[in-house]
């Protein structure tokens, strides 16, 4: 028996946004610091599954995140980027309990609604609760390159610190054209966020498409705090 | 805040694996997912920015993943960089290839000295009678022992160029920024930058423990959107020309924008001093706003071929300065040489505007012939010039055929400049003549067409 989990997607896409340090910084934990893009400016990030293979189903999950400072650590690979789910958006509760239980995401306890609407080189994911919408974001494409990338998540709950090792492997497009938009609605779930802070369009956009997440173990890290 | 200084509450080495994490997947469709190539190398998977951040127990973690990337990368592009000229930086330049080992000689397209005046003979003559008389450093701090009579007549010479008060001379253009925004700057104020800002201007503002806020590139509007309700002191820094795209900054707009929400505007015209306006002083005096614009900063290190920075404005403004501008008071003073050197350079400018000229059909020429064939450079209207390659895989092969066939360039690659927008930099001299353009413009042109670059 393999000790990893795997989940299969169709579509991944995530933009990336500028938002004000200080918000970053009352999201996250004591123990993670902010990557910051300027000065004063760090990121948040905004991912979207369309997952098509997992020991729960087929299922669409939103995550929204901050991105951190990933842990590194002496012959071990080096991780390209590492980021704190703050929230996350599940279709369906098979999907949110099996990852609250196995990787403590903290989550919207209802289902979301997700679409997305692929079309040309552009690819909007929609996410909306209980018929109202949160958040829509669009991204395009750019040249297409088969990866294999290592990223970090880290988790906290009242059970404590938490590192999952997530490898991504896909096709990949990645660009700063600045192409992509957000619109984020005033909707409690985004009340971490200062909404007319994040700006709206993404400088970089990322999309993986017909690849594999797999999880490491979850590693529990003993903190001060 | 760049470091993280928290993270060292986490201790990773004391980690265990919970043991409920399951397993699933053993009826995975593994060929469904793209894999990585094999041959695909650590370089093209990593840049500069991915061994900048990172938590742990050790701050020299980082060391060995980076050195690991750097030695994949120096082979395939990165010895381009910080190759030793064995000649003055003049239009034609002995470089020591770091990869062959080999010296070859190159067109220069990479120095500055836009008016190349750093070799002339009245210029060397000035810095080696400067090395008589006062040997060859400062020996002190300006606010000590440091100050000579050189540094005294350079300041005036800047000031009356310039056509302000006063003004001040820093040993480098970076300690200017960081000293004049730090020295002027405080926690609870803010300033605005320019997202395209050179890095002193950040450190100065990280220095300052101001609040920064970026505004969008030479976006009058975004700049707008961000200033708006802001109460305290406020800053707007910009610069004349801008040093990775040679665009030049939409000053009125930014100026009013500035002024109606009560913010001071400093220009940081590093690359536009000595070039710009009627008289050279700068892309300030180029759009008649010399006056509306609070503080005006520039280098020697680039229109003349120097070293050292300087700011200009006010008495008062130059005396605070003098007494809070802690990254020159820290520092040694300018080398007297370089201060005489400088002077001697400044006198050039001022008696031979056709510098000036000659520099501006130098750009528009090489402007024309890039267009012709069909080489991108973006925005730029200055002598700044970035050849678009817009392939950061293929920017290091591209820079490396120029080389080899005779002209001296860097590539400029993420994170420097935004993803997939990588370039070649150049920089246009008064020195050099049209046959000197016009074979760089065929090399780089051919070279481009054959990496499928060009247009036509």
């Amino acid at each position: 028996m393999s000790d990893l989990t795997r989940y299969g997607y169709k579509h991944a896409i995530s933009g990336f946004f500028e938002f004000p340090t200080e918000n970053a910084r009352r999201i996250l934990p004591s123990h993670l610091e902010p990557v910051e893009l300027h000065h004063g400016t760090s990121i948040f990030s905004m991912t979207a599954f369309d997952f098509t293979e997992s020991m729960v189903g087929t299922y669409g999950e939103v995550v929204m995140s901050v991105i951190v400072a990933p842990l590194v650590k002496p012959g071990e690979r080096l991780p390209k980027s590492a980021f704190y789910p703050y929230l996350v958006g599940t279709t369906t509760r098979a999907a949110r309990e099996h990852a609250i239980e196995r990787w403590h995401l903290p989550h919207w306890m209802e289902d979301v609604q997700m679409s997305f609407a692929h079309e040309g080189r552009r690819i909007t994911a929609s996410v909306g609760v209980g018929g109202a919408p949160v958040a829509e974001m669009t991204i395009s494409d750019h040249s297409w390159n088969p990866v294999s990338h290592l990223y970090q998540s880290f988790m906290k709950d009242e059970e404590g610190a938490f590192l999952a090792n997530i490898v991504m492997e896909g096709s990949q497009s990645e660009h700063e054209e600045e192409t992509g938009r957000i619109q984020l609605f005033d909707h409690p779930f985004n009340k971490d966020l200062m909404i007319s802070e994040v700006y709206e369009v993404p400088f970089r956009e990322l999309w993986m498409r017909d690849g594999q997440q797999t999880f490491d173990p979850l590693v529990t890290l003993e903190t001060a705090s | 805040m760049f470091t993280p200084d928290r993270l060292s509450e986490l201790t990773p080495t004391a980690k265990r694996v919970t043991e409920a994490v399951g397993t699933t997947g053993e009826n995975w469709n593994m060929s469904a997912a793209p894999k990585q190539d094999p041959e695909r190398s650590v370089f093209s998977d990593y840049d500069y920015s991915n061994f900048y951040y990172g938590a742990g127990d050790d701050p020299v973690n980082l060391l060995k993943p980076f050195s690991t990337w750097y030695k994949e990368a120096l082979p395939a592009g990165y010895y381009l960089y910080s190759e030793p000229l064995q000649s003055a930086p003049t239009t034609e330049v002995r470089v020591r290839n770091r990869k062959t080992g080999e010296v070859q000689d190159l067109l220069n397209l990479a120095s500055y000295n836009y008016l190349g005046i750093s070799t002339r003979e009245e210029v060397k003559e000035a810095a080696i009678e400067a090395t008589r008389q006062y040997g060859l450093g400062a020996s002190g701090s300006p606010i000590l022992s440091g100050t000579l009579e050189v540094h005294n007549q350079l300041a005036k010479a800047v000031a009356d160029f310039k056509d302000k008060e006063a003004a001040i001379v820093f040993p480098t253009g970076y300690s200017a920024n960081v000293g004049f925004i730090s020295a002027l700057m405080r926690s609870g104020d803010t300033i605005f930058c320019d997202q395209y800002a050179h890095a002193s201007v950040v450190d100065g503002a990280i220095l300052a423990k101001s609040k920064t806020v970026f505004f969008r590139h030479n976006n009058p509007l975004d700049l707008e959107r961000k200033i708006k309700g802001v109460r305290g002191k406020k800053l707007v820094v910009v610069e004349g020309v801008y040093s990775m795209d040679g665009d030049v900054c939409v000053l009125p707009e930014i100026v009013e924008v500035a002024k109606r929400h009560g913010a001071r505007l400093l220009i940081d015209e590093a690359h536009s001093t000595f070039l710009f306006g009627p008289n050279g002083r700068g892309v300030a005096e180029h759009f008649g706003l010399d006056k509306e614009v609070d503080f005006h900063l520039g280098t020697f290190s680039k229109s003349l071929g120097g070293q050292g920075g300087f700011v200009c404005g006010s008495k008062d403004l130059i005396d605070y300065v003098n007494a809070f501008g802690r990254s020159r008071f820290f520092s040694c003073n300018l080398a007297p040489p370089v201060a005489a050197g400088l002077l001697a350079g400044m006198k050039i400018v001022e008696d031979e505007p056709q510098l000036r000229t000659k520099l501006w059909s130098n750009v528009a020429y090489l402007r024309r012939r890039f267009a012709e064939e069909g080489v991108d450079i973006g925005k730029s209207t200055s002598q700044v010039m970035p050849v678009l390659v817009n392939n950061d895989s293929k920017v290091f092969a591209v820079a490396e055929k120029v080389q080899d066939r005779g002209l001296y360039l860097q590539p400029v690659t993420y994170p420097a400049v935004p993803k997939h927008k990588s370039r070649l930099r150049v920089s246009v001299s008064a020195a050099h003549t049209e046959g000197q353009l016009e074979r760089a413009a065929q090399v780089i042109a051919g070279v481009l067409r054959e990496e499928g670059v060009c247009r036509t």
